[in-house]
């Protein structure tokens, strides 16, 4: 087995970043291992988002450092951005785009070449169940299948690590049941590092979890022990956590 | 290449697949054409009354040198596109940041890894293409200038130069101040402040030092593209455009930086 193959799929060490004086993230330190499904847990203003833009490499931190595969997310966002699939927080598209027409354009923004492209497109259509809605424009789409696009477009070039901001943000519970279901589907494929303020959410779809409160990692651990059984709320609310 | 091709295209379709392209398209063309008919007719009133001064009738050489169809028509008409320009260009320009901003689809992009290099190079050609639509749709009347004014191909490729040079980059402080902008208003309101602030400086010159009227001369649009409506193509005409151009594709790159250090 190579180095790199070793290498977590995600470590960061240190990681703080600060709003002015509010402080959105103070000194995590945690890895998200190869194959699995990681949730990071808290409430809303936990720094979740934070996180997952900083291992995006879309926000600098103040202190300390993200790797991906070993990549630093600081110093060479491209290489990362070129191993990740992000879906953002709520459905962010260009809605006067036709679903296809969208994953064209973000395939080819990602520089695959045109039949490499047009396999990938159909590819996420399918596995996220759009090609009935292919040619529809995305703000013609429910919330439901617009996060189905965001998904998809992670997929397109097929990469090891997908990350996924608040998958089921906003969805009605049909909407979440689709969306989680498609989730759990991609479990043991490949990473995926989740964010949520779900409880349940965390514990159907991850097998480890790391709970943030107040920019702090409070727990770290697999997701069974941490949230399987006694009030999982108390490692909320021990550090203050959505404050 | 392909992820820069793969940005303009579907920055074409997003900028085409709007009422607001085909409006400033239209309106560019509209004041034009007004504008033109305009001093026509009132070329054609001054040579009336030169003409017809003399009680012989119409006499066509009374009507002194500095009256023709160059210096009372097409050049003021120039004048008035570089103006219809700076009106127009900044209500394309505004949406190319600050609406991927707005929509949240900015990070979409960059999550791609495209660059942000790279996105601000599409959305300067796309500026660009838009700017030479824009041009041609307006340049038929400097066109007949060709025909009725007296004017030479070189003179006339000159004006197009100096024209969309202007265009461009108006087109360029238009893309920064939309990377800068918190909302698309504000980007035009601020696009069109900067142009109309660089547009010319002469009025400074009552109230500053002779060696900063120069200087304020220098940075200015005003006599720079004068200077291609004359006919004149210098060096310096055209590296103050070039300049103009790659410092504002500089500072735009740089708006992705700052976002990036964040708050």
């Amino acid at each position: 087995m190579s180095a790199a193959a070793e290498l977590p799929e995600l470590s960061a060490r240190g990681l703080s970043r600060r709003f002015g004086a509010h402080a959105a993230l103070d000194g995590i330190d945690l890895e998200v291992p190869r194959g699995s499904t990681f949730a990071l847990l808290g409430a809303n203003g936990a720094g979740k988002t934070t996180f997952l833009r900083i291992a995006a490499g879309l926000l600098l931190p103040s202190a300390g450092e993200v790797r991906i595969a070993g990549i630093s997310a600081v110093e060479e966002p491209a290489r990362v951005q070129r191993r990740i699939g992000y879906v953002m927080e709520t459905s962010r598209l260009y809605p006067e785009l036709r679903v296809r027409g969208l994953l064209r354009f973000l395939a080819a923004a990602r520089g695959m070449p045109r039949g490499e492209r047009e396999a990938a497109v159909e590819r996420a259509l399918e596995r996220f169940g759009l090609g009935a809605v292919a040619r529809r424009p995305i703000g013609n789409l429910s919330k439901g299948f617009q996060q189905r696009v965001s998904l998809a477009q992670a997929f397109l070039h097929d990469p090891p690590l997908v990350i996924v901001d608040e998958p089921t943000g906003g969805l009605d519970p049909l909407q979440r049941q689709e969306v989680q279901e498609r989730l759990r589907a991609l479990r043991g494929e490949r990473t995926l590092l989740l964010s949520t303020h779900d409880l349940g959410e965390a514990r159907a779809l991850a097998d480890r979890v790391a709970v943030l409160s107040a920019g702090r990692l409070v727990a770290l651990g697999p997701a069974d022990e941490l949230l399987g059984h006694g009030d999982p709320l108390a490692l909320f609310r021990a550090a203050g956590g959505g404050a | 290449m392909r992820p820069l091709l793969a940005l303009c295209r579907k920055e074409l379709a997003s900028l085409f697949g709007t009422p607001a392209a085909y409006l400033v398209l239209t309106l560019v063309t509209l004041v034009s054409a007004l504008v033109f008919f305009d001093h026509l007719r009132l070329y054609n009133q001054i040579l009336f009354v030169y003409a017809t001064g003399t009680m012989g009738g119409f006499d066509s050489d009374a009507v002194p040198d500095h009256v023709n169809l160059w210096n009372n028509v097409f050049a003021p008409v120039l004048e008035n596109l570089g103006l219809t320009l700076m009106a127009a260009v900044p209500l394309v320009t505004m949406r190319a940041f600050a609406e991927e901003r707005a929509r949240g689809t900015e990070e979409l992009l960059l999550a791609t890894g495209i660059g942000p290099g790279r996105i601000v190079l599409g959305k300067f050609a796309v500026a660009f293409l838009f700017v030479a639509l824009m041009m041609v749709a307006s340049f038929v009347y400097p066109l007949t200038a060709v025909q009725q004014g007296g004017v030479g191909m070189e003179h006339l490729a000159a004006i197009f130069t100096g024209l969309l040079l202007h265009g461009i980059a108006l087109a360029s402080i238009g893309l920064v101040c939309s990377a800068f902008a918190a909302s698309q208003l504000v980007a035009a309101v601020a696009g069109w402040a900067t142009a109309f602030l660089l547009w010319d400086f002469g009025w400074a010159g009552a109230f500053v030092g002779e060696r900063t009227a120069a200087v304020l001369d220098a940075v200015a649009l005003h006599p720079h593209y004068g200077a291609f409506a004359e006919g004149v193509v210098s060096l310096a005409d055209l590296a103050y455009f070039a300049g103009v151009v790659l410092v504002s594709l500089a500072l735009a790159r740089l708006s992705f930086d700052l976002r990036r250090i964040g708050p």
